[in-house]
């Protein structure tokens, strides 16, 4: 569904994402993991067409995504929720909602998309007229997914869903990712947390210094002295 | 390539004298006047502006301060030096006491700050000196170009070795650290805000004496026209054409500047501003280093230094 | 003197309305684009003078030309976007306002320039049938054409703000001044709000300056002092919300009129700039307080 093939990001002079090759199969979860500044965050944001790529190609379905604006990259159903706070503090928990179905396919199945988004999460529907910046942590996060499941997404990318989160709240947000999954979406996520990452995902990327140096399934991974030994601290 | 420099501004400095001991045409004269002035209120802008990062927009208040007090002084009897003396220790004092709570202000608040300042301070000038200053008729009588062109000539020379001497110490470093980045600065130890008062009073000091030479060249104005914003913007404009951050950006973004004027056809004046205006927003956006960065690369010197602050970075990113 | 005090404080407010008015243009442009447009007092000069020729060449009523003025300036706003902004906004947020602040700075000098070209340097005031009617309140003058500028701030700022949180478009908007990269992901098209909120605050000056040349006058040099009023207000009130800029703009407009009572009419501005210098000292950081339209 997704493939990225020798994606090298730069930011001016400073390389820091070198030949990155990865892909995500139709209802599937993939996780790419990595220490801090290995450029995960990075290569996720050049997918989005939020910085340029400087080489390499990011196909959807057959179509390349370099050169796409990011709103029409939202539009062909590829989501991402940022790092941290991904909703807007300044308007309310429908607001949130409502501009997170704001492209012209979103747009169309609104009411429905909300009524399935309020089913996911009973909390939001409670919350609804409450301003962004009063909800808690976790609720936050629901939010952020809520807001993203607004754009009727085909691909979700999730950079970092359990930062900040308490263990139990982080629990409750890969539940979600999988109940998501189980209705159709497929999900790409950058996470540090990596013991419950390669418990969720059916398929996982190591990225150290900017270039892929492990991959296979979450328990192909698990059972790997090197990742053991540098994320897995047994 | 430091000793070439240094000879070619002796040689340059030997040919001005030597322009202004025998070339009697007073239309030259008072182009190069008018542009030793400016390049001297330019170069005092870059040590603000393009040395330490604090775009000011109310540098005119320092200018007109330095000629309201030389010429008060000057024609109400002192000797010309003092006056330009007193002039250039009162403003300094001065910007002193404004710059403290002025440089609180950080990037555009800083700007939008010094702008209010300095049309204030227009307005109150044009208030208490309402009346014309015209040089009395003894002085008059007397009046040539000489003095006022190696006044200035002075001047301008001051205000380069100011600039030379900040480019090499460790006050100028600092200011440039500023520049660059105000947190990493003070991470290193760098005492942002004394570093910032510095080069605001310096700046301030060398604008006195672009003030002084044009009230000594002026035969008569209004006093409030030394303090109108257009000096500022003639200052930024200049510094910018030519390249902010260096030493030569001032003095050849002043001579095309002038020059430009002078050539183009006199009678649309406001066809001057468009092509300036223009061309200043052509070098913000497109070229930074302004013409100085434009010549450097023409005579091959790759390594003339221009500003980073104002070049468009990629947004900074995490990675 | 309790009736030169009452009469100055009805100047002041009806002053002071248009003030708010050309501060709303202003803070929706700083507010969205993170682009301070000192040019801003200029739009609001060609936004005077299409007013004036509107009526001369053609009669139209300054009030039957407001629309007009609008989508003209609009569609200049546009240009301007698509000529210089745009280029402006590819940086990040720092460098942006500095460029935005040189480059608007540029175009101020171009445009001042052209209007003395094109227009003449002479002061233009629109003088319709109506230009001298006013009602009396106790004895104080209420000029009908000054009247107008307030009423027009206070329409701006209420459809302003019902657009910001009652429509999608509106909602778009203040998600993108709050962050524009977020925005984008949510499928927002970033470079189309900038363009139309940019547009918006053009003709929002037009507008202003339309009622300038109506209940005052307009001359090719305003810019600058508009420009400043602007900036004021909108330190003032923040960004928070445009009923609050307006409202800002009338006390701006008060304290200016008293203080040319009891300090001296040549004063009145140096007072607005030393009011300023001194809240600004109390915000170092200006107008980042809160986001727009919160």
């Amino acid at each position: 569904m997704l493939e990225v093939e020798g994606l090298e990001v730069a930011y001016g002079d400073l390389q820091v994402v070198w030949g990155v090759s990865f892909r995500v199969d139709r209802d599937s979860i993939v996780a790419i993991l990595g220490p801090n500044g290995a450029g995960k965050t990075t290569t996720l944001l050049a997918v989005m067409g939020l910085l340029p790529a400087k080489a390499g190609s990011v196909r959807f379905e057959g179509e390349e995504l370099i050169g796409l604006p990011t709103h029409q990259i939202v539009d062909r159903g590829v989501v991402m929720i940022p790092e941290e706070r991904a909703a807007f503090q300044s308007l309310t928990v429908a607001e949130n909602l409502e501009v997170g179905a704001y492209t012209p396919r979103a747009r169309a199945e609104y009411e429905e998309t909300l009524a399935e988004v309020y089913e996911i999460f009973p909390r939001l529907a409670e919350r609804r007229k409450q301003s962004a910046a009063t909800l808690s942590g976790g609720e936050r996060q629901m939010l952020a997914i809520g807001k993203a499941l607004m754009a009727r997404p085909r691909l979700l990318i999730l950079d970092e869903p359990s930062l900040g989160l308490a263990p139990i709240v982080v629990e409750d947000i890969f539940g979600v990712i999988r109940r998501i999954r189980d209705r159709g979406v497929s999900v790409l996520m950058v996470e540090q947390h990596v013991e419950m990452a390669l418990e969720v995902a059916d398929h996982a990327y190591i990225l150290e210094m900017g270039a892929i140096v492990a991959q296979g399934t979450g328990m192909e991974l698990e059972a790997d002295p090197r990742v053991q030994e540098a994320y897995l601290s047994l | 390539m430091r000793e070439r420099a240094a000879w070619m501004g002796l040689l340059l400095l030997g040919a001005m004298v030597a322009v202004g001991l025998s070339v009697g045409n007073q239309h030259f004269l008072t182009l190069t006047i008018q542009t030793m002035i400016l390049a001297t209120l330019a170069t005092s802008w870059n040590i603000l502006g393009g040395f330490a990062g604090q775009i000011s927009l109310g540098h005119s208040a320092f200018f007109g301060l330095g000629a309201l007090i030389t010429r008060e002084l000057w024609l109400g009897g002192q000797a010309f030096p003092l006056a330009v003396m007193t002039a250039v220790i009162v403003t300094a004092l001065a910007a002193f006491v404004v710059g403290i709570p002025m440089l609180r202000f950080r990037d555009i608040y800083f700007a939008i700050g010094t702008l209010a300042l300095g049309v204030a301070v227009y307005i109150t000038a044009g208030n208490l000196w309402p009346g014309i200053s015209s040089l009395p008729a003894e002085v008059l009588r007397s009046y040539d170009f000489t003095g006022p062109y190696f006044f200035a000539l002075g001047a301008l020379v001051a205000a380069v070795c100011v600039s030379v001497w900040l480019e090499r110490s460790r006050l100028g470093l600092g200011m440039m650290t500023v520049r660059e980045d105000e947190e990493a600065a003070k991470a290193t130890g760098v005492d942002v805000f004394s570093h910032k008062l510095a080069a605001f009073v310096i700046s301030a000091a060398v604008a006195t004496l672009a003030g002084s030479a044009f009230a000594y060249f002026s035969v008569s104005y209004y006093p409030n026209f030394a303090f109108s914003v257009i000096w500022t913007f003639e200052a930024v404009l200049v510094v910018f054409i030519g390249g902010i951050g260096t030493l030569a950006g001032p003095l050849l973004g002043s001579i095309f500047f002038i020059l430009g004027r002078d050539l183009m056809p006199t009678d649309v004046d406001e066809f001057q501003v468009v092509f300036f205006g223009l061309l200043f927003i052509v070098v913000v956006l497109l070229f930074p280093g302004g013409l100085s960065q434009a010549a450097g690369r023409l005579l091959g010197r790759a390594g003339e230094r221009s500003t980073a602050t104002d070049r468009p970075t990629a947004a900074r990113g995490r990675s | 003197m309790s009736q030169l005090i009452a009469q100055s404080i009805v100047s002041g407010v009806l002053l002071g309305g248009v003030y708010g008015l050309v501060a709303l243009g202003l803070a929706l442009s700083f507010g969205v684009l993170r682009v301070l447009n000192v040019a801003h007092g200029e739009l609001l000069m060609l936004g005077g003078y299409l007013a004036f020729f509107a009526f001369r060449e053609w009669g139209l009523d300054p009030f039957v030309s407001l629309p007009l003025v609008f989508v003209v300036m609009f569609g200049f706003g546009v240009l301007l976007y698509l000529c210089l902004f745009r280029f402006v906004t590819r940086t990040e947020t720092h460098t942006r306002i500095k460029n935005s602040l040189l480059v608007s700075f540029g175009l101020a000098l171009v445009l001042q320039a052209l209007a003395v070209r094109f227009f003449t340097a002479d002061e233009r005031t629109i003088s319709t049938a109506y230009s001298s009617e006013a009602f009396t309140i106790w004895s104080i003058r209420v000029p009908m054409v000054r009247l107008a500028g307030l009423v027009v701030a206070i329409v701006a700022a209420f459809v302003l703000e019902w657009v910001l949180h009652r429509t999608r478009f509106g909602k778009a908007l203040r998600a993108t001044s709050e962050d524009w990269t977020r925005a984008a992901l949510t499928g927002i098209d970033v470079r189309r709000i900038y363009q139309i909120a940019f547009a918006v605050s053009a003709a929002l000056a037009a507008i202003a300056g339309s009622m300038v040349s109506l209940g005052y006058s307009v001359s090719p040099s305003i810019g600058l002092g508009w420009t400043l009023k602007a900036l004021i207000v909108v330190v003032l009130a923040g960004l928070g919300s445009m009923r609050g800029i307006v409202v800002a703009g009338v006390a701006l407009g008060l304290v200016e009129s008293l203080s040319s009572v009891w300090i001296g009419g040549q004063y009145r501005e140096v007072t607005a700039l030393v009011l300023f210098l001194i809240v600004l000292s109390f915000r170092p950081l200006g107008f980042f307080g809160r986001a727009a339209g919160a």
